[in-house]
């Protein structure tokens, strides 16, 4: 009985092999798209804003800052100090984006979903060279 | 004045696997699920199951009174839940209709037509898929969920197979001819 059973799991058809590698495909260019994007490679230098779908704003980590955003449930406060971003204040329940703390690496996240603003570091464009620099 | 109504075979068969897949998917809503969004999706098994034995028709119907009755039994009716389980039920079956008709040009060979585990890889996929473009589109339009969805296609794929080796194994057993149909014979 257990023969039969091992020998049927074994049995994917040519078909379904197809299928599965396609599948395994998505993932991977899923991942490649969504998980590693080169603009969050190397040394952060700009603050991007986002309050829901709108496109969004870069404000510079140079400069120290107290940023005023509009939400959906309210204004949420993000401070900039030091070349490192947070939020000092937002108007979501749960406050997840206020302890979440300092961002300072370039691909650092934080979104407040209730309130539907995120921000993010994004690095130099020119990434490579960064990278070469950091070696 | 006394009304008839007549009831055919048809018809008790979506009734009996409809109320299979009801079942399924209550006993699955009792169960925590590790990441929000993933769960087994073991009710899809009636579905694919109906489709590969008696076509997209009775699958579709059977498909949506699952949806519909489980939603009342469960009180989550016209709900956001109600909504991400029909788009990605209605998705999913969608899904697996081109699919089909993609393979229809094919020879209809075994080796050649996916058995029900590359059906099943496509419909969790579509199910998931509908699922997270209804949730991003109404509830939280944010392009950051999308650093979600590569890990839930990943459970997607993996739920996939193992529901497809269920299907398939029911499959056999119902029909009581091995899967190797055509292969098996020749050797």
């Amino acid at each position: 009985m257990t023969k039969t059973i091992t020998r049927k799991l074994l049995l994917f058809e040519p078909a379904d092999i197809l299928i599965l590698i396609s599948a395994c495909f998505l993932t991977v260019w899923l991942y490649s798209t969504f998980w590693f994007d080169l603009s969050s490679v190397g040394e952060a230098e700009t603050l991007l804003v986002q309050f829901a779908d709108h496109s969004p704003k870069a404000y510079s980590l140079s400069e120290d800052q107290i940023i005023n955003v509009k939400g959906r449930l309210g204004p949420a406060l993000i401070e900039i100090k030091q070349r490192k971003a947070r939020f000092i204040h937002s108007s979501c329940r749960n406050q997840f984006c206020v302890f979440h703390g300092w961002l300072s690496v370039a691909g650092d996240t934080t979104a407040c979903l209730p309130n539907r603003v995120s921000i993010s570091l994004k690095g130099t464009t020119n990434d490579y060279d960064a990278i070469a620099g950091a070696q | 004045m006394k009304r008839h109504f007549t009831t055919t075979h048809q018809d008790h068969r979506v009734a009996l696997l409809a109320a299979l897949a009801i079942t399924i998917h209550i006993i699955e809503a009792a169960f925590p699920s590790p990441l929000p969004g993933v769960k087994p999706g073991l009710a899809n098994v009636v579905t694919l199951f109906t489709f590969m034995m008696y076509g997209w028709k009775t699958a579709l119907q059977v498909s949506l009174l699952r949806v519909i009755i489980s939603s009342l039994l469960l009180g989550t009716f016209l709900s956001p839940t109600f909504l991400l389980s029909l788009s990605g039920a209605l998705l999913s079956l969608g899904s697996l209709i081109i699919t089909q008709s993609l393979f229809y040009f094919l020879p209809q060979r075994t080796y050649l037509q996916p058995s029900a585990i590359g059906y099943a890889i496509v419909a969790s996929i579509s199910h998931m898929g509908g699922q997270f473009l209804m949730a991003w589109y109404f509830f939280i339009p944010h392009p950051g969920i999308f650093k979600l969805l590569p890990i839930l296609i990943t459970f997607a794929v993996i739920l996939g197979i193992v529901s497809g080796i269920i299907t398939q194994l029911t499959l056999s057993q119902l029909t009581k001819a091995p899967i190797t149909k055509t292969r098996s014979t020749k050797r």
